[in-house]
C-alpha cells in the first residue's frame, strides 16, 4: 500500500510539473467554452435575434408593426433608411432586416451568415405571410400550437454544446494518458526501472488512472462552472450519474488509448494519432453541430463513435437531454467494460520492458 | 541555385512522407471542407435531410373526403411520399393502424419523440373541420382559427426544424384555403424582395463562402505547425548542424525552405480547389490577381509567424505546444468559419490583432464573396506588420543549432 501511495504521489507530482498536460486538460476546455460561447452561443437562436426595421412609407405601417410584434421575442431596431439598415446588417449590428416602402417588402440578410440565414428566412417568411393576409383584412384559418413534450426544461443550443465539450475533454485526457504519458515513460525507460521493482504493472496503471480521474473530474467541474457563470446557462445535474459517468468514461477512453499505444509505439506518434482521432470524432459526434443535420451516412457513422455516446450520456447527466436509464447505464458500463478488457492488455503488452 | 531547389524538394518530400503532416496539411482541410459543406451546404434541402413525424387525425366531426381535416392529413401524407426517386422524402409519416387506440398511439409516439426517434407529432384535434370551416366563413379574424397541435421537443434541433417546416407548410395551406374560397386575392399580394447586404451578386452558396476559409486554414496550419516543426525538429535532431558544415549559408537554406513551404501551399490550394469545384460545385474564381496576391501574402505571413514561434521555443515539443495553444483561438477568432459579430471587447481585441482576420476578409473580398468590414489598407498593412515583426524577432532570437 505504501508503494502504491508513493506511486500516486509521484504521478501527481509529474502531472503538476507537466505544464502542457495541465494546460490541455484544465485550460483547453475553458478556451473552447469561451470562444464557442461568445462566438456561437446564439447561432440560429431566433428568439434572441435582432431585426432591423425601416419604414420608408406609412402605408399599412401599423399592420406591419403589429405583425412583427406577434412574430416572437425578436429585438426590434428601427432604421431611417434602407441604406443604413443594409449597412447595419452587413456589419452585424442587427441579425437581419426588413424595409417596407408601401409596395415592396424587402428582406435583408447578411450573405456571410450562411449557417444562420435559414432560421432568419423562416421567421421573415412567417412575418411576410401574416402581413400579406392582414393587408387584405384576413387572418389565417389554421393556427399551429407547438406543445413541448420534453420532460426536461427547454434549453438553448449552447446548453447541449457544453456537455459535449466536457465529453471531449474526458476523451482527450483518457486517450493521451496512455498514448502520450505512458508511452513517453516507456521511451524514457522510466517504465523499465519500475518494472524491476516488486510493484506490479497494474499498480502503476492504477496510480495513473487515479490521478487522471481526479484531474479530469476537476477539469469538467471548472468548465461546467465557468459556462454557468459566464453564459448564464442552467443545468440540472444529477451528481451521481455525472460522477459515475466521468469515472467510467475516463477509464474507458484510457482503455481505448491502449489500442493506440499498441499500434504506435513512439510517444510523439501516439500522441499525434490520438490528436487526429479526437479531432475527427469531435466533428462527427455532434459536439458543435447537431448530428440530426448531417446526411444519413454520416449519422450512421456518428452512431459508431464513442464520443457521440459520451456526449449524449453527459447531456443526460447534466439534465439537458432525455434518455432512458437503461441506455445511460449501458453506455457507462460499456466504457467500464472497455477499461476492464483493455487494461490487462495494457498491463501485459504496453507496461513491459522495452526491447534492447 | 541547385542547392535551393534540392532543399525545397527535400522539404516537400519530407512533409509528404510524415503521415501526421500529411493529415494536418492535406487530409484535415479536405475533411473539414467535406463535412461542413455536407452539413451546412444543403440545409433544409429535400433528400438531404429527412424527419420522422407522426400524424394523428382525431377529427370525426366530418368524414367526407373534402373536409379540412382530411385535406391537412393528405398534405402530410403526400409530403411523406418520395418526390425524387431514390431519395427519402422530407417527412417519413407514421400514422396509427386501423385497430390502434389513438391515446395509446399518441403516448407511444410522445415517448419516441422524447427519445429523439420522432421529430414531431401532428395532431388534428376533434372538431378541427368545424372550427376551420367557421374561420374560413369569417376570415376577417372574428372567429378563432382552428388549432392544429404539433407536439415537439425544444431540446432537439431536428424537432425544432421539423416544427418550423410544418408551420411553414401550414401557412401555405392557409393561403391556399383563402385563395380557393375567394377571400384572398393573389393579385393584391405584396411584392417581396430579398436583399443581400453589401453584396451585388446575390446569395452566396455555402461552399463558395467556406472554400476561401478552408484554403487559408490549410495555409495557417502549414505555417503554424509545419515551419516550427521542420526547423526545431531538424535542429533538435542535429540535422541542421550537418547543413552548417557544408558551404550552405543560412540565407540559401531559408530560400530553399521557403520555396518548399510555398510549394506545399500550392499543392494544398490545388487539391482544395479541385475538390471544391468538382465534388461540391464551388464557383468562386481564385484566378484573379487580387486573390493570388492575398494568397501569397497569407502564405508568407503564416510562414513568418511559424519562424516567430520557432524563435520563441527552446525545443520542438515546446514549439508544437505553443502552436497548439494559438491554433484554435486564432482560427476561430478570425471569421474563418463563423461570423465574429457580437463578441465582448477582450475577444474583439484578439480579432483585431489577429492577422488571420485580415487575410480571411481580404481573400473573401477579393473573390467577391464578402464585403470587408476592415478598411482596405488594413487588409495588407496588418499582415505586413506581422511579417516585419516576426522576421525581426526571428532574426534576433532564432538559434540555428542546439547548444553545445
Amino acid at each position: 500500500m505504501n508503494a502504491f501511495r508513493a506511486l500516486l504521489t509521484a504521478e501527481l507530482r509529474i502531472l503538476l510539473r507537466d505544464r502542457m498536460t495541465f494546460f490541455f486538460t484544465l485550460l483547453f476546455p475553458l478556451i473552447f467554452i469561451l470562444i464557442f460561447g461568445f462566438l456561437m452561443g446564439n447561432i440560429g437562436n431566433v428568439d434572441r435575434a435582432s431585426l432591423g426595421v425601416a419604414f420608408l412609407a406609412d402605408v399599412d405601417r401599423a399592420l406591419l408593426e403589429e405583425t412583427i410584434a406577434e412574430a416572437g421575442a425578436l429585438e426590434i431596431v428601427p432604421f431611417d433608411s434602407l441604406e443604413s439598415l443594409e449597412g447595419a446588417v452587413a456589419k452585424g449590428s442587427v441579425d437581419f432586416g426588413t424595409a417596407w416602402d408601401g409596395e415592396v417588402l424587402r428582406l435583408i440578410y447578411d450573405p456571410n451568415r450562411v449557417q444562420e440565414n435559414y432560421a432568419f428566412q423562416q421567421v421573415a417568411d412567417g412575418i411576410t405571410n401574416d402581413f400579406d393576409l392582414k393587408r387584405q383584412g384576413l387572418s389565417p384559418p389554421v393556427h399551429v400550437e407547438p406543445i413541448h413534450v420534453g420532460l426536461v426544461a427547454a434549453t438553448s443550443w449552447f446548453n447541449r454544446v457544453v456537455p459535449g465539450i466536457l465529453a471531449f475533454s474526458v476523451l482527450s485526457a483518457g486517450l493521451f494518458a496512455v498514448s502520450g504519458h505512458l508511452t513517453a515513460m516507456k521511451e524514457r525507460r522510466i517504465l523499465d526501472r519500475m518494472i524491476v521493482t516488486p510493484m506490479p504493472p497494474v499498480g502503476l496503471l492504477a496510480a495513473i488512472a487515479v490521478v487522471r480521474l481526479i484531474l479530469v473530474y476537476v477539469s469538467t467541474l471548472i468548465t461546467l462552472a465557468t459556462s454557468v457563470l459566464l453564459f448564464d446557462l442552467a443545468f440540472d445535474v444529477n451528481w451521481f450519474h455525472y460522477t459515475v459517468f466521468v469515472g467510467c468514461a475516463t477509464l474507458g477512453t484510457m482503455g481505448l488509448g491502449t489500442i493506440i499505444a499498441l499500434v504506435v509505439r513512439r510517444p510523439s506518434s501516439a500522441g499525434n494519432l490520438a490528436n487526429v482521432l479526437a479531432m475527427v470524432m469531435m466533428f462527427l459526434a455532434g459536439i458543435y453541430f447537431p448530428v440530426e443535420l448531417m446526411p444519413a451516412f454520416l449519422r450512421i457513422l456518428s452512431k459508431g463513435l464513442p464520443l457521440t455516446h459520451m456526449a449524449d450520456a453527459m447531456r443526460y447527466a447534466t439534465g439537458v437531454m432525455e434518455m432512458s436509464g437503461g441506455q445511460f447505464w449501458t453506455t457507462a458500463l460499456a466504457f467500464l467494460g472497455t477499461a476492464c478488457v483493455l487494461f490487462p492488455i495494457l498491463a501485459r503488452y504496453v507496461v513491459r520492458p522495452a526491447r534492447q | 541555385m541547385n542547392d535551393v531547389l534540392l532543399l525545397a524538394k527535400t522539404h516537400v518530400v519530407t512533409a509528404l512522407r510524415e503521415r501526421v503532416t500529411l493529415f494536418w496539411f492535406l487530409i484535415f482541410p479536405v475533411f473539414l471542407l467535406t463535412i461542413l459543406t455536407l452539413i451546412f451546404g444543403r440545409l433544409g434541402e429535400e433528400g438531404e435531410i429527412s424527419f420522422e413525424i407522426s400524424l394523428i387525425n382525431r377529427d370525426s366531426s366530418s368524414a367526407t373526403a373534402g373536409d379540412f381535416s382530411a385535406m391537412i392529413a393528405e398534405v402530410f401524407t403526400k409530403m411523406g411520399s418520395p418526390h425524387i426517386e431514390g431519395q427519402k422524402p422530407l417527412f417519413s409519416v407514421h400514422v396509427p393502424q386501423a385497430d390502434d387506440d389513438l391515446d395509446t398511439f399518441l403516448e407511444r409516439e410522445e415517448h419516441a419523440l422524447r427519445r429523439g426517434h420522432r421529430a414531431a407529432i401532428v395532431v388534428i384535434p376533434e372538431g378541427f373541420h368545424d372550427a376551420a370551416l367557421h374561420a374560413v366563413m369569417n376570415p376577417s379574424g372574428i372567429a378563432q382559427p382552428a388549432t392544429l397541435r404539433v407536439y415537439m421537443s425544444r431540446n432537439d434541433v431536428a424537432s425544432e426544424m421539423a416544427t418550423e417546416i410544418i408551420t411553414h407548410v401550414l401557412a401555405e395551406v392557409d393561403r391556399e384555403i383563402l385563395v380557393r374560397t375567394g377571400h384572398f386575392d393573389p393579385g393584391k399580394a405584396i411584392a417581396r424582395e430579398t436583399v443581400w447586404a453589401g453584396q451585388d451578386t446575390g446569395e452566396i452558396r455555402y461552399v463558395d463562402f467556406l472554400l476561401p476559409g478552408v484554403v487559408l486554414m490549410g495555409f495557417f496550419t502549414n505555417g503554424l505547425f509545419g515551419v516550427p516543426g521542420a526547423i526545431l525538429f531538424n535542429r533538435d535532431r542535429k540535422v541542421l548542424r550537418r547543413y552548417w558544415v557544408t558551404p550552405l549559408s543560412v540565407s540559401r537554406y531559408l530560400a530553399g525552405f521557403a520555396l518548399g513551404h510555398l510549394s506545399l501551399c500550392v499543392l494544398q490550394l490545388v487539391l482544395l480547389l479541385l475538390l471544391g469545384r468538382f465534388a461540391f460545385g464551388a464557383t468562386v474564381e481564385f484566378a484573379q490577381l487580387d486573390a493570388v496576391l492575398i494568397l501569397i501574402l497569407a502564405a508568407v505571413t503564416f510562414m513568418a509567424f511559424g519562424f516567430l514561434i520557432a524563435s520563441l521555443a527552446r525545443t520542438a515539443n515546446a514549439g508544437m505546444a505553443i502552436a497548439n495553444i494559438l491554433n484554435m483561438p486564432m482560427m476561430f477568432l478570425s471569421g474563418m468559419f463563423f461570423p465574429i459579430s457580437g463578441l465582448p471587447t477582450f475577444l474583439l481585441a484578439v480579432v483585431y490583432v489577429n492577422p488571420v482576420s485580415y487575410l480571411v476578409e481580404g481573400l473573401r473580398a477579393s473573390l467577391g464573396v464578402q464585403s470587408s468590414t476592415f478598411p482596405s489598407i488594413l487588409l495588407v498593412i496588418v499582415p505586413l506588420g506581422w511579417i516585419a515583426a516576426s522576421v525581426a524577432v526571428a532574426a534576433g532570437k532564432l538559434k540555428w543549432d542546439v547548444a553545445r
